[in-house]
């Protein structure tokens, strides 16, 4: 009961303060995606094609998974530590996975709200069709979100600053957009890159997470891939919890 | 009887070479303030953290309420039962006081007294205010609100006036004093001799990364404060014998100072007597008690004061 208190209020105040209450983050979290899609949808046909539309929305979605784990987790804890917030829950009864479980679920709740408002402007804008088994597209949206999450969160444990973390996060994130499926077709690029990407977890998660979305695929196709990002959430919450710093 | 609340046990601290702590020892009683007064970099802050699991010493141990807050089992049970005030901000800063207070409420599992907890540090009427739009006084008042919300046992202020304007100085002196008489143990980090010595019952001085003298305010000043002074200019005044046997008189120019170790309220009135009888004008006239700072200057060769 005082746990879930403990919960609650904190997911609560996450989203007060660093959403509610940034007009920065309400920017770039809710207008930028869709300014994508649509920007998108244009530049990369003679004119709106549902076609391009159905391969942005999963894509962009997916990259927003990434960022959302990479800088909404990892450059925020970063922060938080530069900042003295994280010494200062340190000494308090809070334990560190509802800490770090409320951050997930402010970060899970936003990504939900980008998915719905990019899915409905891909529906009525571009007649996007999204046919795939709800709790599928859940499920895969969840462990994408954990595997970036946990990775995200070794970047906050790592980084010594605000602006190391601000750097590495950059690095990852966007050439990881390009080169991940999520904006342009990798399989554009010759032999056997696609294939070498198909290596990354952020490629995995993005086609997994398109198939089922909106080609209908089931997720029984993608053990190999489902178990892969798995070993990765695992991993990246394993070095996390072992170098992760409250001062 | 009487037991040690805080228990601390020649603490070592190295950063590479520099040596940040050297040998701390020092125990607190139960229900008393103790003051860890020095400069800026003297270690006090260092100290502080080892007390409170912030920081890992190289070598020695700390024991609060007979735990160690070296160890996670050990802090889980510590967190409870202290309270912490740090000395920079350290709270996001959209939130505001309400907000703040209710989600610490949260954390120790208390029913919230967010309104009550403002009234105490002086910040009623400000549940709204945000971290951002407070003054540097405002916020670590409020961050002593934070410390003391789950009625704490023991409470660390680690330079808790710093910023602080006259007004949150009064609350806050205020306010320990009715934890001193709560029976709350205290340990406070200060470089202001007046806080020190208005809220201490012992108080140490560090220098160094060292304990150079521990004992209560009174003790150290009569120990280390040097004896009392009484200045005085008047033309066609001379000590007497008898004035000189109050102590030794030193000319400078025309200014006769008595340096005495007798009480200088006494000396000054013999003074002016002697010098009413000797129809000597007195154009200024000055004493001064041995005081905290002085005890300070004798035992560290530095000043205190501020703007170091």
């Amino acid at each position: 009961m005082n746990l879930l208190r403990m919960f609650l209020t904190q997911t609560r105040m996450n989203f007060t303060w660093y959403f509610q209450r940034d007009g920065e983050m309400i920017f770039w979290t809710l207008a930028m995606p869709v300014f994508f899609l649509v920007l998108f949808s244009f530049a990369f046909s003679s004119g709106p094609s549902t076609r391009t539309s159905t391969f942005l929305v999963p894509g962009i979605i997916g990259a927003q998974v990434l960022s959302s784990g990479f800088w909404g987790v990892g450059v925020m804890l970063a922060t938080f530590r530069e900042k003295h917030l994280l010494r200062r829950i340190y000494l308090t009864p809070l334990p560190s996975w509802i800490f770090f479980a409320s951050l997930v679920a402010y970060r899970v709740t936003l990504l939900a709200t980008q998915a719905v408002i990019l899915i409905a402007v891909g529906a009525l804008v571009f007649h996007v069709k999204i046919n795939g088994n709800p709790a599928e597209i859940l499920f895969i949206l969840l462990l994408g979100t954990a595997t970036f999450v946990s990775l995200g969160t070794i970047i906050g444990a790592l980084a010594r600053t605000t602006e190391s973390a601000n750097n590495i996060a950059s690095i990852l994130t966007v050439p990881l957009a390009f080169l991940s499926d999520a904006y342009i077709p990798i399989d554009r690029f010759p032999q056997p890159t696609p294939e070498l990407l198909r290596l990354l977890p952020s490629t995995q998660f993005i086609e997994i997470f398109r198939a089922v979305s909106t080609a209908g695929a089931s997720l029984t196709e993608y053990r190999g891939w489902i178990l892969a990002l798995c070993i990765w959430t695992i991993a990246g919450t394993v070095i996390s919890a072992r170098s992760f710093r409250w001062t | 009887m009487t037991t040690d609340a805080i228990v601390v046990d020649d603490l070592v601290k190295y950063y590479g070479d520099v040596h940040a702590l050297d040998g701390i020892t020092f125990r607190v009683r139960a229900g008393s303030i103790f003051g860890l007064l020095g400069r800026n970099g003297a270690g006090k802050t260092t100290t502080l953290e080892c007390c409170i699991g912030l920081n890992r010493p190289t070598s020695g141990s700390v024991r609060i309420a007979d735990l160690d807050p070296g160890n996670s089992r050990d802090l889980g049970k510590l967190r409870r039962l202290f309270g912490v005030q740090l000395q920079s901000t350290s709270l996001p800063e959209k939130a505001t006081v309400g907000e703040v207070l209710t989600l610490y409420a949260a954390y120790y599992s208390i029913r919230p007294r967010a309104a009550e907890m403002a009234e105490r540090v002086g910040l009623e009427g400000k549940l709204d205010r945000q971290i951002v739009q407070m003054s540097g006084g405002e916020q670590q008042r409020l961050a002593l609100a934070l410390a003391l919300q789950h009625d704490p046992e023991i409470i660390f202020l680690d330079e808790p006036s710093a910023g602080m304007d006259a007004f949150g100085r009064r609350i806050l002196w205020a306010e320990v004093e009715k934890l001193r008489d709560a029976g709350k143990t205290i340990v406070l980090t200060t470089h202001y001799i007046e806080e020190a010595q208005r809220l201490c019952d012992t108080i140490c001085v560090v220098q160094r990364g060292k304990i150079v003298a521990e004992d209560t305010p009174a003790n150290l000043i009569a120990r280390f404060g040097g004896a009392a002074r009484v200045s005085v200019r008047a033309n066609g005044f001379a000590p007497d014998s008898e004035l000189r046997s109050l102590g030794t008189w030193v000319q400078s120019g025309d200014e006769w100072q008595l340096v005495t170790a007798a009480e200088p309220g006494l000396a000054l009135a013999a003074v002016v007597t002697k010098a009413n009888v000797a129809r000597a004008t007195i154009t200024s006239l000055d004493m001064h008690r041995p005081d905290l700072e002085d005890a300070f200057i004798a035992l560290t060769g530095e000043r205190l004061g501020e703007g170091q």
